[in-house]
């Protein structure tokens, strides 16, 4: 009964080991197969990896080639380096799933799988939708800075007329406001979004750079209180624009475009009323001055008399 | 005659059925390596293999009774905790490492079932004038699962433990979706690049080489995937440590033989939470084993904490 038992027990045992062994075999082939650096074991903490990577550029070249972003010959190993970068990425991508699943962590899981990670890979941002927002309205405001920079520049060139500011307000806003065309379904709930308290600083400081952005290559360079009217009306403007735009149903939004004319108008004639208000004041001022002076005279005639 | 290191060889024929048929002293090696002159282990390995079988049995059926008496019930609290920072997709493969009787994993599937059900309703609510066969096409059944079925595998190197969370998993009516498998975290019995989370809650602290693991871990997870720890950690605010020291020493110990029987193995236990590193050099462990991204969020005033960490 012992050998028997022996038997079986050495049998087990040596399964036992083929499976251990099997293992190892497997794993140690899969790393042959994917890369060498890989067994350079125990890869170094983040701040050391930096330095590593300063060090030693050909090796980390092939150090992760399952994914998707890490084969460009000029790029390498740029996950330390570049995970700002790599945020930013997986956020571009995922703008494009936002149609089907709205601004949320699906549309960045499915952004991640784009690139060539897991959809665990959502999990990095840790306010996912807002992020998601946010990045989309940034991407929108650089591209309507390098339109009218281009302008611009042509303007300055001499090879376009400059225009004058209310249509340049107009146009600018128009521009901004098309950006979200292919969105509009979905912005109203980008927008409620956009309203929680821990994304309101956020969302009012881009708000406040796009704004600043407009006047200042509409030419504003003002530096009194006209600084903080110019913006707050166009601020005004861009708002309830956006507002109209999301419930607007008519071909291109015409109505949109004619509300903001009519708005830009309002705020040109409000500038202009306040002007006129002002030198009315005055000369207002100077008649009731020169009848206190006059009437001054008169009693003062009579008293020397 | 056989001596004693003979494995799979009892000195007591009539007992041959309650012996595992595995290799004891590999599987208990670990214990006696966790040792280091620690009580509890000790006393393990010097007793008799088959008062050490009965104990992982009796450990087994008790366990989840145990967690609630000795957390007062928030340690459902602490996992779920996990699950909403873990937020998992629908169509991701979960590996619950230490997962025995599969706590994590059901509520993995949960999240993931709501999930599903909410972008289905968002989905219906959208469709006002759907065709047909769209409308065909959402009523489809099964159509969450991926890989044959599989979304989590449990993963526990005791076998009593996993046949407890299987009978669970039956009990609650989540056949599909569930695999279970015997290995040792040091040594995952899986390929390279296969799981989107990597998830080992409470378990890390027993694993002998806690580096290997997280190598293991970091081998094992897709690129983008999520390696989350969930662990007993280091009490920082003085005192609710002083109240934390006086209830473990004194009063799960006295738990453990009420509940379970067994007094030394929960004197250990809070032995091996004192010894297991705190969240910082924990966190540079992580970091070490190659993941990015490591963070950690204390819970309950960091009694456990959640480390997580992304391989990018």
């Amino acid at each position: 009964m012992n050998t028997r038992e022996e038997g079986k027990a050495e049998q087990a045992q040596s399964r036992q080991c083929d499976e251990v062994k099997r293992t190892f075999q497997t794993a140690a082939v899969l790393r042959r197969v994917t890369d060498d650096p890989k067994q350079e074991q125990v890869p170094p903490s983040s701040s050391s990896f930096h330095q590593h990577y300063q060090s030693t550029p050909p090796d980390s070249e092939s150090s992760r080639p399952n994914t998707s972003y890490a084969d460009q010959g000029g790029e390498q190993a740029e996950d330390y380096e570049t995970e700002e970068q790599l945020q930013i990425r997986i956020l571009t991508a995922a703008l494009e799933f936002v149609p089907k699943h709205g601004w949320s962590v699906e549309a960045i899981a499915e952004g991640a799988q784009m690139l060539g990670l897991s959809p665990a890979a959502a999990g990095i941002f840790s306010n996912g939708t807002g992020d998601l927002i946010l990045h989309f309205i940034a991407q929108c405001n650089s591209n309507l800075s390098e339109k009218l920079a281009e302008q611009h520049k042509l303007v300055q060139l001499g090879q376009t007329e400059p225009k004058k500011t209310d249509e340049f307000l107009r146009d600018a806003v128009e521009a901004r406001l098309r950006m979200l065309i292919p969105y509009i379904e979905i912005w109203p709930q980008a927008m409620s979004i956009l309203l929680l308290p821990h994304n309101i600083p956020e969302s009012l400081k881009h708000l406040s750079i796009l704004v600043d952005d407009i006047w200042y290559y509409a030419g504003d360079r003002s530096s009194d209180l006209n600084w903080y009217t110019r913006r707050a009306a166009l601020t005004g403007i861009y708002n309830t624009t956006e507002l109209v735009m999301l419930q607007d149903s008519s071909p291109d939004f015409e109505e949109t475009w004619k509300f903001l004319e009519n708005r830009v108008k309002d705020v040109m004639n409000m500038a202009n009323t306040a002007k006129q208000v002002q030198s009315t004041g005055e000369a207002v001022a100077q008649g009731i001055m020169g009848a206190a002076v006059t009437l001054k005279n008169l009693t003062e005639v009579n008293q020397r008399r | 005659m056989p001596s004693s290191s003979r494995k799979g060889a009892p000195k007591d024929p009539e007992a041959a059925d309650l012996f595992f048929k595995e290799d004891p002293v590999e599987l208990f090696s670990d214990l006696h390596e966790i040792g280091h002159g620690s009580f509890g282990a000790v006393y393990f390995v010097s007793k008799c293999i088959r008062t050490v079988y009965k104990v992982f049995e009796n450990v087994a059926q008790k366990y989840d009774v145990m967690n609630d008496a000795m957390s007062l019930g928030i340690h459902r609290l602490w996992k779920d905790a996990l699950m909403h920072l873990m937020s998992p997709t629908p169509g991701t493969l979960l590996l619950d490492v230490a997962g025995g009787t599969g706590d994590i994993s059901f509520r993995f599937l949960d999240y993931i079932r709501s999930r599903q059900d909410r972008e289905a309703r968002r989905d219906t609510l959208s469709r006002q004038s759907a065709s047909w066969q769209e409308i065909t096409e959402a009523y489809q059944p099964g159509q969450s699962d991926t890989q044959g079925g599989v979304q989590a595998v449990v993963c526990d190197i005791n076998k009593e433990m996993l046949k407890v969370g299987r009978q669970r998993a039956a009990d609650r009516g989540y056949g599909t979706g569930l695999s279970w498998v015997v290995g040792n975290a040091e040594e995952l019995p899986f390929d390279n690049d296969k799981f989107d989370f990597y998830t080992i809650a409470f378990g890390i602290r027993n694993v002998t080489h806690i580096d290997q693991a997280l190598q293991e871990a970091h081998r094992v997870l897709k690129p983008g995937g999520r390696f989350l720890c969930l662990e007993f950690s280091r009490v920082s605010n003085p005192l609710l440590s002083r109240v934390y020291d006086a209830y473990s020493f004194q009063l799960i110990p006295v738990l453990g033989e009420v509940i379970a029987g067994d007094w030394k193995s929960y004197q250990y236990l809070v032995e091996s939470i004192r010894r297991f590193p705190d969240q910082e050099e924990f966190k540079a462990m992580i970091e070490d084993a190659g993941f990015f991204k490591v963070q950690f969020h204390n819970l309950t005033g960091g009694v456990v904490s959640i480390h997580s960490g992304f391989k990018l």
